[in-house]
């Protein structure tokens, strides 16, 4: 793939498209705690018999001196339905008979809409960055930002987007837990 | 020692699933460090076997309240996405891959970071093999980066998952890695 449009093509990549770069979303509190039942179904679903996630005793012992989570774990705290809002599955299926089970239901923190008449989207890639195991009973605050689009032109001569989303995860105390970021092609 | 990730991919799915070296708790438990200085450029760290099921599907879907029909729904994902059948979610593989890098470094080492992006579709039946191989090792800042290409592979090759990664061991003589982690800057 070359890195540019060349000058014959017309740049996807428009004045109000790089105005979103930096774009970002409220800080938002995620429904619940990170509670022991979750983190027991999370890491029995993932495959992980780690003690340092369910004996207290031995994680006490540990390096993190108390039972630590996954911190992808709490990324997918930010997909709940929160109790007060809408019920987005009877939603999802009223809207369309057919529907994939997840809808077009808008979820809180979501970042505005890319000014773009590109509407195919393809995942591009995931990033992690971990900085501190999150704890039980730890409040958990993200924020999505615009943290990347550059523009692309494929085998067919024809420009595309890359867009990557980041989501920054901190607790109660303002720390630092994880970072992750998703790319996406737009064309 | 681990099986070359060449050599696991000539086998069959049974041989394949022998040689998964996924600990167990008590082997977490009692894991001993591995340092900076034992590891080199080249090296392939422990292969982790999973063989999927629909019911893995449905726990992972559940745990993660992702109601996507493709991952549980037969008729759906064949009939109406004209998927090979439900699939293994992209979650689940890039949630497996945190726990790898963890299993890594402990006891006193850091996870950091990881990137990868999401190929083949994956479905209940098939044999994934995770892998990783030591690409560069760098200290900085007193502590040990050790930097790696890995990846998600299933029993005939395909790679669903490429992606690098970057973690932090301990020098033999150094100080503790900080936690909570902090780079060192430039």
């Amino acid at each position: 793939m070359t890195q540019e449009a060349p000058q014959d093509v017309e740049s996807v990549l428009t004045p109000e498209v790089k105005a979103m770069i930096g774009v970002a979303g409220e800080v938002v509190e995620s429904w619940g705690t990170v509670d022991v039942e979750y983190l027991r179904r999370f890491t029995q679903a993932v495959m992980d018999p780690d003690p340092r996630y369910w004996d207290e005793e031995f994680a006490k012992s540990t390096h993190y001196g108390a039972i630590i989570v996954p911190p992808i774990m709490i990324s997918y705290m930010t997909q709940r339905i929160r109790p007060d809002a809408e019920d987005a599955i009877t939603a999802a299926f009223e809207e369309n008979p057919m529907s994939d089970g997840i809808g077009s239901v808008k979820r809180p923190g979501e970042l505005p809409e890319i000014p773009t008449h590109l509407v195919r989207t393809l995942n591009a890639g995931n990033e992690i960055e971990i900085y501190q195991y999150p704890n039980i009973g730890d409040v958990i605050f993200f924020q999505n930002r615009y943290q990347d689009i550059r523009e692309r032109v494929g085998r067919d001569g024809k420009p595309f987007l890359i867009i990557t989303r980041e989501i920054t995860y901190t607790n109660q105390d303002k720390a630092l837990l994880c970072i992750t970021r998703q790319s996406s092609i737009r064309r | 020692m681990s099986a070359p990730l060449e050599e696991l991919l000539k086998m069959n799915r049974e041989e394949i699933q022998s040689h998964n070296e996924r600990p167990t708790a008590d082997e977490l438990r009692n894991k001993t460090q591995t340092y900076y200085e034992d590891v080199n450029v080249g090296d392939e760290l422990p292969k982790y076997i999973y063989s999927p099921t629909p019911t893995h599907l449905f726990r992972w879907s559940a745990a993660i309240e992702n109601f996507h029909r493709i991952h549980y729904d037969l008729d759906f994902g064949l009939n109406h996405d004209k998927n090979p059948s439900i699939l293994v979610h992209g979650s689940w593989k890039q949630s497996v891959v945190p726990q790898y890098l963890k299993d890594f470094t402990l006891p006193k080492g850091w996870p950091w970071k990881a990137a990868f992006e999401h190929r083949a579709m994956l479905v209940p039946g098939d044999t994934l093999i995770v892998w990783a191989v030591v690409t560069n090792k760098y200290e900085k800042g007193g502590m040990g980066f050790i930097e790696m290409d890995l990846g998600m592979k299933t029993q005939d090759g395909v790679e669903s998952m490429p992606g690098s990664a970057t973690v932090v061991l301990p020098l033999k003589d150094g100080a503790d890695i900080p936690y909570p982690f902090v780079p060192p800057t430039d």
